[in-house]
C-alpha cells in the first residue's frame, strides 16, 4: 500500500470483543486507522461457532452462522472482511472457502439463511488482520508509524495455532507465513522497535478450549510456554490470539500452585505493542489496562492523556 | 441426523468403516491414510489420549467400532491443526475427529474424557442460539451447572479469582447478555439448517 493510501475493509470483532479480549479489539480499532486500514463493522453481527459449535449445535447450523455474518458484510459491498481473532478467522475463512467450493453445502446454507432473508453467494474474501498486515500493508510502513519506539523491551512472541493454521500457507489464505515457524510476529516486535527473543514455542498448543473447560488436561501446555518465555528473559508474551492471550495469562496462578512456580508474565496483544509505539494512548487506544498482569515496563513506556 | 451404526454391539464391524466414511465429515479422506504416524508424532496433547489419531483411523479400518466409540481420542483434540498441515495425505485429522466426538455424543455413547466437552459444547451452542452471541460469563456458569450443584460450586470457587480479575479489567460485564438485535432471523435461519441436516 502506497502511503496514505487508505483501504476499507469489513471488520468482524466476534464475541471475545466484548469480553475477554477488549483490549484486542480496542487496541487494533486504534491502530488499523494509522496504517491505512478504516474499518466498518458487520452490521448485527453474531458468533461464528468457535472450536465447538458444530458439535453443540451441529455441522450446517455452525457453517449457518458463517452465512449469515457474510450476508450482512456482503450488504455493505465486495469490499474484504477482516476479522482479529483466531478461531473467528478459522470459522468464517473455512466457512466462505466451503461455500465458494460446495454447491450443495452452499444451496443448503442460502436455504437456511432465506429463512431469515438473508442470501449470500460466496463472492466476498476473508482475511486475518495480521495477514492484511503482511501483505497490503507491509512491516516497513508499520515502522514508519512508530513514534515512540519499545526501546529495550524483551517480547516472547507467541502466535498459537490457528492464525496460522490451517490457512497461512494457503492461496486463499493469503501465504502470508508458514506453520510452523511464522516469522511476522517478531516482525510486528521489531518494528515497534522492541526485541523478538528467540522463542521455539512459537506454535505450541495452550490447551484452546479445551483448556477452557477442562484446565487439569492442560496447563502443562501453558507451562511449557511461560517456561520458555522466562528463561529467554521475555518481558512480556505478544500474541494474535483471544483465547491464547486468555488462556495463557489467566492460568498462571493455578500453574504455580500445581508445578510451585512463581510465573507472572504479562501477556499482551501485538496491537497493544503497536498502539504504544505508535505513541498513542496508553489506556484509550493501547487498553494497557485491562491486562491482569500489567508490564512496568511497559507501562513506563506508554504515553498517556495524549 | 446420523445414519445409525449398520450393526451395533459387534466388536469388529467391517461395515463400520464405510459408516465412518460415509457420515462423518471428512471421513471420505480417511481411505488416503498410510498410517505414517506424523498425525500422532505431532500431536500436543498425545499423551492424554488413549490411541492418537493414526491408531485410531486404522482401529476404523479394521471395524473396531465399540472401542473407535468409546476412544477419548477425538475429545482430547485441541484443534491445534498441528496434524492437518503435516500430513503428507492431506487427511483433514483434526475436522474428523471433532465431527467423530459429535457422532459419539449423538448416538449416546459416553465416550472417556468427553462428558466435559459435550457438557460445554451445549452450554456454547444455547448461548449461541439464545443470544446470537457467547456470553463467556454465562456459558461458563451453564457449563459448571451441568455437573450439579456442588460440582458447580466447586469449579466456581477455583476460578472466582480469575473472575473477579476480569470482572475489574472490564472483561467480564455485569448485566444483560450481549445479543444480536435480530435474535428471531438468527433462530429462524439456525432451526431452518438443522431441519436441512436431519433430512440428510
Ligand atoms: S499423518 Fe496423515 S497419512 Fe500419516 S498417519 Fe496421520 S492421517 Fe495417516
Ligand atoms: S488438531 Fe488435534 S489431533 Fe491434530 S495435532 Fe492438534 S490436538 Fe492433535
Amino acid at each position: 500500500m502506497s502511503d496514505n493510501k487508505k483501504v476499507r475493509m469489513t471488520y468482524y470483532p466476534g464475541c471475545s470483543s466484548q469480553g475477554s479480549a477488549r483490549h484486542l479489539d480496542e487496541s487494533l480499532r486504534a491502530v488499523l486507522p494509522e496504517m491505512g486500514v478504516e474499518i466498518d463493522d458487520i452490521a448485527d453481527w453474531n458468533c461464528c461457532g468457535a472450536s465447538v459449535g458444530h458439535i453443540g449445535g451441529g455441522q450446517l447450523p455452525n457453517l449457518s452462522l458463517t452465512g449469515r455474518n457474510l450476508a450482512k458484510a456482503r450488504e455493505r459491498g465486495t469490499q474484504d472482511v477482516i476479522t482479529g481473532c483466531a478461531a473467528c478467522y478459522l470459522n468464517t475463512h473455512g466457512g466462505n472457502e466451503k461455500i465458494k467450493a460446495d454447491v450443495k453445502k452452499k444451496a443448503q446454507v442460502n436455504e437456511a439463511l432465506a429463512a431469515g432473508d438473508l442470501k449470500y453467494d460466496g463472492d466476498l474474501k476473508v482475511r486475518h488482520v495480521c495477514e492484511v498486515l503482511v501483505n497490503d500493508v507491509g512491516v516497513d510502513k508499520i515502522k514508519d508509524r512508530v513514534k515512540n519506539p519499545l526501546t529495550g523491551l524483551k517480547v516472547a512472541g507467541y502466535v498459537g495455532c490457528q492464525t496460522v493454521r490451517p490457512f497461512a500457507q494457503t492461496q486463499a489464505g493469503g501465504e502470508y507465513d508458514s506453520y510452523d515457524d511464522p516469522n511476522f510476529l517478531d516482525d510486528f516486535t521489531e518494528a515497534c522497535g522492541a526485541t523478538a527473543v528467540p522463542f521455539q514455542n512459537k506454535t505450541s498448543c495452550c490447551g484452546g478450549s479445551v483448556a477452557v473447560m477442562s484446565p487439569d488436561r492442560t496447563l502443562h501446555l501453558i507451562k511449557n510456554i511461560l517456561e520458555e518465555a522466562k528463561e529467554a528473559g521475555a518481558d512480556v508474551i505478544s500474541t494474535p490470539c483471544p483465547l491464547c492471550q486468555t488462556n495463557v495469562e489467566m492460568y498462571q496462578d493455578q500453574i504455580n500452585a500445581k508445578y510451585g512456580t512463581d510465573y507472572k508474565i504479562p501477556v499482551v496483544f501485538y496491537s497493544q505493542l503497536m498502539a504504544v509505539a505508535f505513541g498513542m494512548d496508553g489506556d484509550k487506544d493501547a487498553a494497557l489496562q485491562r491486562n491482569t498482569n500489567a508490564s512496568d515496563k511497559l507501562d513506563k513506556l506508554a504515553k498517556r492523556g495524549g | 441426523m446420523t445414519a445409525p451404526l449398520p450393526n451395533p454391539g459387534k466388536k469388529y464391524d467391517l461395515d463400520f468403516a464405510r459408516w465412518v466414511y460415509d457420515n462423518v465429515n471428512g471421513g471420505d479422506k480417511m481411505a488416503l491414510c498410510m498410517q505414517c504416524g506424523v498425525c500422532s508424532g505431532s500431536c500436543p496433547i498425545g499423551t492424554n489420549m488413549d490411541h492418537g489419531p493414526r491408531k485410531l483411523f486404522m482401529m476404523i479400518r479394521a471395524g473396531m467400532q465399540e472401542a473407535v466409540m468409546t476412544s477419548n481420542t477425538p475429545a482430547n483434540c485441541t484443534s491445534c491443526y498441528r496434524c492437518v498441515v503435516r500430513c503428507p495425505r492431506s487427511v483433514p485429522v483434526t475436522y474428523i475427529l471433532q465431527d467423530l466426538l459429535a457422532k459419539q455424543a449423538e448416538l449416546g455413547y459416553r465416550a472417556k474424557d468427553s462428558n466435559e466437552n459435550i457438557a460445554f459444547a451445549k452450554s456454547f451452542w444455547w448461548s449461541a442460539r439464545a443470544f446470537g452471541r457467547t456470553d463467556e460469563r454465562l456459558v461458563t456458569a451453564k457449563y459448571y451447572w451441568s455437573f450439579g450443584p456442588a460440582e458447580f460450586w466447586k469449579r466456581s470457587m477455583e476460578n472466582l479469582k480469575i473472575a473477579l480479575g476480569f470482572i475489574k479489567k472490564g472483561r467480564m460485564h455485569i448485566g444483560m447478555p450481549h445479543s444480536v438485535k435480530d435474535k428471531k432471523g438468527l433462530k429462524a435461519i439456525l432451526d431452518k439448517a438443522r431441519e436441512i441436516e436431519s433430512r440428510g
